[in-house]
This record gives C-alpha cells, structure tokens and sequence, in this order.
C-alpha cells in the first residue's frame, strides 16, 4: 500500500460522496478510515462493486453498500425497478464515478476497468484484499457503506 | 557551402538550360536565315522587275527606232526629236540594266530611284546575260549614232538599226523572258529555301518546346513526387518518433512542423509559431526558467561553440508540473536537447529534442531510496546491535501492539458522533505514537523515533488547528499510520533476520555483542534510560548522570515491566527537558554542572512496589505552567491567578500542556505526562509528584502486583 497518498484516497471517496449528493442533495461523510489488519478487517456490506487499476498504480478499489442502503437511493431516484439486478447496478454506478474520478486525478497514465458487482458475503472483503488495504467507512443518511481501496504505485 | 548549393542548383536544372540556350540559338539561327533571305527576296524582287522591264525595253527600243524611221518618211522633226530622246532613255536604261546583271552595280529602278541590283547568280542567267550581250553589243553600235546630243545619223544608219531590231528584237525579248524566267526560279528556290528553313526553325522550335514542356513536367513531377515522399517521410518520422521534435527560431518559436509526440510529452496543445519560452515558464518552476532562457540565448548566439555549453543545460531531467484534469498536479520529468542548425555558416534555428524520461529518473530515484533505504536499514542494524535481542524483541512487539492499538482506535471512531469523541480519538492515539517515540529513543531506533515525531506534529496540528476533527482527519491519520506500519515491517524484518542469524540451534538467543565477549553483560532497560538520557543531553546542551537501581524490574509481571519502562523512559525525558538546567544555569545557582537523574525501583514487601523517578533540576516552574495553561486556552487569565500552586501543578498530565519553550522532538506537545498518568491508572498505581523550586522533582509511583 506504499506510496498512497491521502489525496489518492479521497479522490475515490470524493467520488462516493459527490454521487449521493448529487442524488439526494446529501452527501455521504467519510465516517471512519482504518487498514486491514490483524483483527481489524474490511468491512464488507451486501452489494459490492469494484474497479481494477493497471499503470502506475495496480490493485482494485471497491465500494460495498447494504442493500437497504442501495434500495433507498432507488427510492430517492424515483427507480420503480428495485429487482436485485437493478440494485448491483446501482453499486456498479458507483464504482464507475470512482473510476471517472480516478481517471481524472491520476491521468492518462492509469488503465481502469469497467466495474465488476457482485452480491457479497459478510467476510468476502476480507478475503480478497491484501493486508494494510484502507477501509474508508462512508455514512449517508443512517446507512454505512465502506470504500476499500486495495491499490500499490507500480512506479 | 555556398559553391556546393550553387553546383547543385546547375546540376539539378542542367537540361533545362541546355533547352532554353538551344532555343535561344535555334531561334536567332532561323530569324538570321530569315533576315538573309529576306534580303535576298527583296534582291530577287528587284532582279526580276528589272529583267520584265529589260523585256518591256527591248520592245521599246524597236518601237521607238519604227517611230523615228515613220518620223523620218513624214519629216517630223518634233516628232524625231521626242523619239529619240526616247531611245537614248531605254537604251541607256536597257545598258544599264544589263550591265547590272552582269558585272552587278547601281542602275535606276523602276520608279526612278537608284538601285543596287546584284549579279546574277546562276550557270543559265549568266549564259543567257552572255548570250544577250552577244546580241547587244551589236545592235548598240548600231544604235550609237542615233544616240546622245551630237547624234548625226543617216538615213542608213537608222535603217541598219531598224533592220538589226527586227532581226533581232525576238531574240533579245526572249532572252529577257528566260533572264526574268531564271530570277524567277531563284527567287522560288530561295523562298522554298527561307520556307523550309522556317519549317525547320518551327520544328525546332516545337521540338525545343516539347523536350523542355516534357522535360520540365517530368522533372516537376519526379521533384513533386520526391518532395511528397520526402514529406511523407517527414511526416511519418515526426507521427512515429517518441521524441518531441521540433524546430525553434530566433523568436523562440516553435517550427510549423513538429512531432505529433510534443504536445503529449508537454502536456499541453502545441500550435505551430507557439512561443516556447512561455509554454516552458509553464510548466518549469522560475529559476530553471530564467537559467533556460539564458542557455538559449548562448545557443542563438554564435560566440561560443555548442559543445563547450551543453554541459550547461538546465533543462536536462527537468521536473514539470501540470495539472491533470482533475485537478491533481502531476510530476513528470523531461529531458531537452538543444542542437544549432546552421544555414551558409549561420545559425538559424535550433533543433530541439525532448524526452520523456519520468520512467528513468523515477528508477534513479528508487535506486537511490533502495541505497538510502539499504543505508539506513545497516544504520538501523547496527544500531539494533547495541541492544539485547530479547529487548529488541520486546520492542518490535510493543510497536506492534501499539500500531494495532492505534488501527482499533481508529475503526472505532466509527461510533464517535461529536468532534469531543474524535479529539479524544485523537489524543488516544497520540499517546500510544509518543510511547513508540519514547521506547524508539531509548533504543537508538532513529527511524522510527523520527517518523513517530513527525506524526505527532501532524495530529497535533491537526487537534489544534481550530477546525472540527471530522472523517477526513481519520483519512489521514490511517496514511501516517500505514507509513508506520511499512517502517514497522522493515525494522520487524531485520530483527527477525537477526534473531535467525544468531540463534542457537536449540533455539535460545544470544546477544552478538555480548557473545563475542566485548561488552559485559548490563540490564537492557538501564542502558536504554542511560543512552536516552545522554542523547537528550547532548541535544540540550546539558550534562547528566543517571543512576539506576531497576532489578527489581525483572521480577515484575511483562506487562507491567513495560508499563513501568515505558514511564521512565517519559520521566527520565522529562527530566532532561524541563528539570536538568545547563551547566551555566547550574553554576549561577551554586549547583554541580552535571545533574543527577536516579531511576529505581523498591520492593516493600507483600507485592507493594515504589518506582521513582527523580532530578536534582529545577523542579516544576508553576508560574510558567500557569501561563502555559492560559496560554493553551486551558484556563483563563482569571481562573489561572486564582487556582493556588498546587492545583495548577496538578494540571501537568493533562494532555496539550507543556512548559517547553520550544517544541521539538523531545518535549513541547504535552503528551509525556499523559502517557505516564494513563500507563500508572493501566498498572492500579498511586502518583505523587513531589518538587521544590531549583532543587528537585520527584515523581512517585506506589503500586501492587497481583497474586
């Protein structure tokens, strides 16, 4: 995780929270920031999507939300559609504005996937993300959601 | 140079030349040819006029003789007289005439005017002028008499003229018919001649025309096509090429052409003419600017020689700045290569070369982190060295206790609601990073003791910054913690290493100091409390002994072993900070110069334990502390003159209070005596600070081991 800058990491939170404001004219206020590590996992909610960065930095950086969270953004969007399917969707809006974000801090010299969603276990963070990864705890409205930003500068 | 250009410029329109300088010639050939036969034409017009009217005479002649003759039967003198007036005219005229074509010469033309009229030319004309004169002669002797003013003529004469006229008068005319026949056909000859020649002249011409027509269009499209190629080749170059090329004139502007790389390595849109200096002010910080601009000058000018200033280049590896889209300042490094491009033996432009090599200087840099890195991990090593493994394994583990403890806090600010919860936060993890510093200190462990310090001044500006500590706080706070966590990891590494690189093979460690036999063996905690105190000594400018009797320290449960360790290596700092004085202050106030600090540890019996730590200092300045609890906005002015001595000395462990003039990384955040209170209430002790003005401080700690 060396390397990382706290502007790194914000640029991806900046992303979340610009997207609920714009939304629901409230944004998501950065709740807690931790790393991974020992007891202390990532937190990992209902719905997750995440981005894959390749360039000067490579790792993934991912956006996990509980479904009641994503099912009342739906709500506040007017979305009548709130099937499961429309739910990973929205998630996997999110991590594109992360990506778009990303794209415009770290220029031209970063490579970013298209987002990847997937209905998560409790643990399924935990598993996948390498130790000292930060977790960004995220709050919007009474709900959390958790920014993980997995990355390492390659150059 | 210039000769070459020149060669080269004959060489390339050669042909070209040879055609107009032909056609030059052809043309002043055939319009010569033309000029001669057209003199000629005008001779031969005037030739044959002469010749027709040589045949009209010789008519005339006889006429003129059959009239004087009638006269002469009528004895009209008038009529005699005008007659052979006549005769004189076209006989002279006829002589004349035909002595010009004979010999050549000027004889009267046909309007009266005199006239050259040239030999004739040919084999027949000169027969037949022969032939003529074979006849003429004779019949001009006859005529003589009848000639001129002082004719006297008789009627024979006259007759024997008449008579030779009518014999002959057929032959003369035919004669002239053929003379006037022959001019005729030269004339001919030489007008085909002037007519074939003008052909000839148009054809050449034409020819000229088409070779140089043909010539120059295959000459122009093979110079189009090589200069489409050569453009082609250009362009290809300059879309190819990874360099940004381009040209830069004496206005410092950019060239009309450049490679299509520049813009990308410039990070910005490059158009032809740009002005260089202003896109380079952009992007380079001012002094690398102002040394640019004066390299390039030197490069423009031509007083000195481009090798002897290269080494001079300011742009070489030069750090740039732009910002990115979003925002965020990107740092790239370029390289600029300047070459002159000379014109007749002139500078005219430079070529300039610039590289991207980000890649390459970030790899030095790295490579010299790596070496730094390498460096500092030997310095560390040996360092390390200094201490008992067993210590150094204690260490690593409370740092990493103390970095988990810190990660805890920080996931369970999740639950703080108000900024009170998060300065808390706050506070709690300063303390544990001033307990690291602490223990990093006493070890010798620079790295870490620095890097603690500068995460102390973080948080602390961020706590006393005035601004509510919110979630971005915690961002950053878990930044400086993931630094700690990647020095941490690095220490842990080679105390690992060391502690498999000296083990026995039955698993029990042996300090490599003390098992080559060069130091005796000591009580770790004692020397890391002697060494801190001198290092803080040494900074301070002052002079101390410490004394300590810490034994009992060894039979003391871990935890609170390390507990006690962890407050007198923050008393023992304390002491040196704000108790010890500097040999001059001492001397004025009647004191030795070198101070004293006495650590030790009293078992009372029945698990009771005493841990003192003492100085022979100053003791604790309350005035100051008052000012610096008002200071701090603590207490107000008010509230700080009315709370008595004591109650203000009380306020030492509250956290943010320092008396320190000067913080450094030693004293001055207010952090110390926090730690020392929470690590006393962490092992169930009593405190009891104890303190006389220029004397001493006491710091007292009862406290009891469970069974």
């Amino acid at each position: 995780m060396s390397n990382v800058t706290e502007k790194d990491i914000r640029s991806f939170v900046d992303a979340v929270s610009g997207y609920f404001y714009q939304i629901s004219e409230e944004q998501a206020e950065i709740n807690a920031a931790f790393l991974v590590e020992g007891e202390i996992s990532a937190t990992t909610f209902d719905l997750t999507g995440y981005i894959t960065l390749s360039g000067n930095f490579s790792g993934r950086v991912y956006f996990s939300a509980p479904r009641v969270m994503v099912t009342r953004l739906l709500l506040i969007m007017g979305e009548a559609d709130r099937s499961e399917e429309r739910l990973l969707d929205a998630v996997g809006e999110i991590a594109n504005t992360i990506a778009g974000n990303a794209r415009k801090h770290f220029g031209e010299n970063m490579e970013i996937s298209v987002p990847v969603t997937a209905a998560t276990e409790h643990d399924w963070l935990q598993s996948v993300v390498s130790p000292r990864s930060y977790v960004i705890l995220v709050k919007w409205k009474q709900y959390k959601a958790s920014v993980v930003v997995d990355i390492q500068r390659t150059r | 140079m210039a000769t070459t250009a020149q060669r080269s410029v004959f060489a390339r329109y050669r042909n070209i030349i040879f055609a107009v300088i032909l056609f030059i010639v052809a043309d002043a050939l055939v319009i010569g040819i033309n000029f001669y036969g057209t003199f000629k034409a005008n001779e031969s017009a005037v030739s044959i006029n002469l010749s027709g009217r040589q045949r009209m005479l010789s008519q005339r002649t006889t006429k003129v003789l059959l009239f004087v003759m009638y006269y002469q039967a009528n004895n009209d003198e008038a009529g005699i007289e005008r007659t052979l007036k006549e005769l004189d005219l076209v006989v002279n005229l006829f002589d004349t005439t035909l002595k010009g074509f004979r010999d050549g010469d000027t004889v009267t033309g046909g309007d009266g005017k005199k006239v050259f009229l040239t030999q004739v030319d040919t084999d027949l004309s000169r027969k037949i002028v022969d032939d003529a004169y074979i006849i003429w002669n004779p019949y001009l002797d006859r005529l003589r008499p009848l000639l001129g003013n002082n004719r006297n003529f008789t009627q024979a004469h006259l007759e024997a003229a008449v008579s030779y006229a009518r014999d002959k008068n057929l032959d003369v005319l035919r004669l002239m018919n053929d003379l006037t026949s022959d001019l005729e056909m030269v004339a001919n000859n030489r007008a085909n001649t002037l007519r074939w020649v003008l052909v000839f002249g148009f054809f050449v011409a034409l020819g000229n025309f088409i070779y140089t027509v043909v010539f120059s269009m295959r000459n122009l499209i093979a110079s189009d096509t090589e200069l489409a190629a050569a453009r082609e080749e250009t362009v290809e170059i300059l879309s190819t090429v990874r360099e940004g090329l381009f040209l830069l004139d004496k206005e410092r502007k950019v060239g009309s052409q450049f490679s299509s790389s520049l813009p990308q390595i410039l990070r910005r849109e490059i158009n032809p003419g740009a002005d260089f200096m202003a896109i380079l002010q952009g992007i380079v910080e001012q002094k690398v600017f102002a040394a640019a601009d004066d390299y390039i000058e030197l490069l423009l000018g031509d007083r000195v020689k481009e090798a002897l200033v290269t080494s001079l280049n300011p742009l070489t590896n030069v750090r740039i700045s732009v910002q990115s889209q979003g925002g965020s300042v990107q740092e790239n490094y370029l390289s600029f290569a300047f070459n002159r491009v000379l014109e007749q033996g002139k500078i005219s432009h430079l070529l300039v070369t610039v590289q991207d090599v980000t890649e390459q200087v970030v790899l030095a840099q790295q490579l010299e982190q790596s070496k730094n890195q390498a460096k500092k991990e030997v310095e560390a090593l040996l360092q390390l060295l200094n201490n008992d493994f067993g210590t150094l394994q204690q260490f690593i583990s409370n740092v990493g206790l103390a970095l988990a403890k810190i990660n805890e806090e920080l996931s369970l600010a999740q639950d703080a609601e108000r900024n009170k919860d998060r300065q808390h936060t706050i506070n709690t993890i300063l303390r544990v990073v001033h307990g690291v510093k602490g223990e990093a200190a006493a070890l010798g462990v620079d790295t870490l003791e620095a890097y603690a310090h500068q995460c102390e001044l973080d948080m602390i500006a961020m706590r006393e910054g005035g601004e509510e500590i919110t979630g971005k706080h915690m961002v950053r706070i878990s930044v400086l913690l993931e630094g700690f966590y990647e020095r941490y990891s690095s220490l842990a590494d080679i105390v690992e290493h060391f502690g498999r690189g000296f083990s026995g093979q039955d698993g029990a460690v042996a300090n490599p100091v003390s098992a080559a036999g060069a130091a005796p063996q000591t009580n770790p905690i004692v020397d890391q409390i002697t060494s801190l105190a001198q290092r803080i000594a040494k900074d301070q400018n002052k002079q101390v002994e410490v004394s300590c009797l810490l034994e009992n320290l060894q039979t003391l449960p871990p935890k609170v072993a390390s507990d006690l360790q962890g407050i007198s290596i923050q008393l023992v700092r304390n002491a040196l900070v704000h108790g010890i004085e500097t040999p001059a202050e001492r001397a004025a106030r009647q004191k030795p110069e070198t101070g004293v600090v006495c650590v030790w540890c009293e078992y009372l019996g029945n698990r009771n334990y005493d841990f003192i730590v003492r100085d022979d200092g100053r003791g604790i300045v309350v005035d100051r502390l008052r000012e610096s609890l008002v200071n701090s906005g603590h207490l107000s002015r008010e509230d700080a003159a009315r709370l008595s001595d004591q109650e203000i000395a009380g306020r030492i462990f509250r956290p943010g209070i320092s008396t320190a003039e000067i913080a450094n990384r030693d004293a001055g955040h207010g952090i110390g005596l926090d730690i020392v209170l929470e690590k006393v209430n962490s092992i169930n002790g009593r405190l009891l600070v104890k303190s006389r003005p220029d004397r001493f401080t006491e710091f007292h700690i009862h406290f009891s081991v469970a069974a």
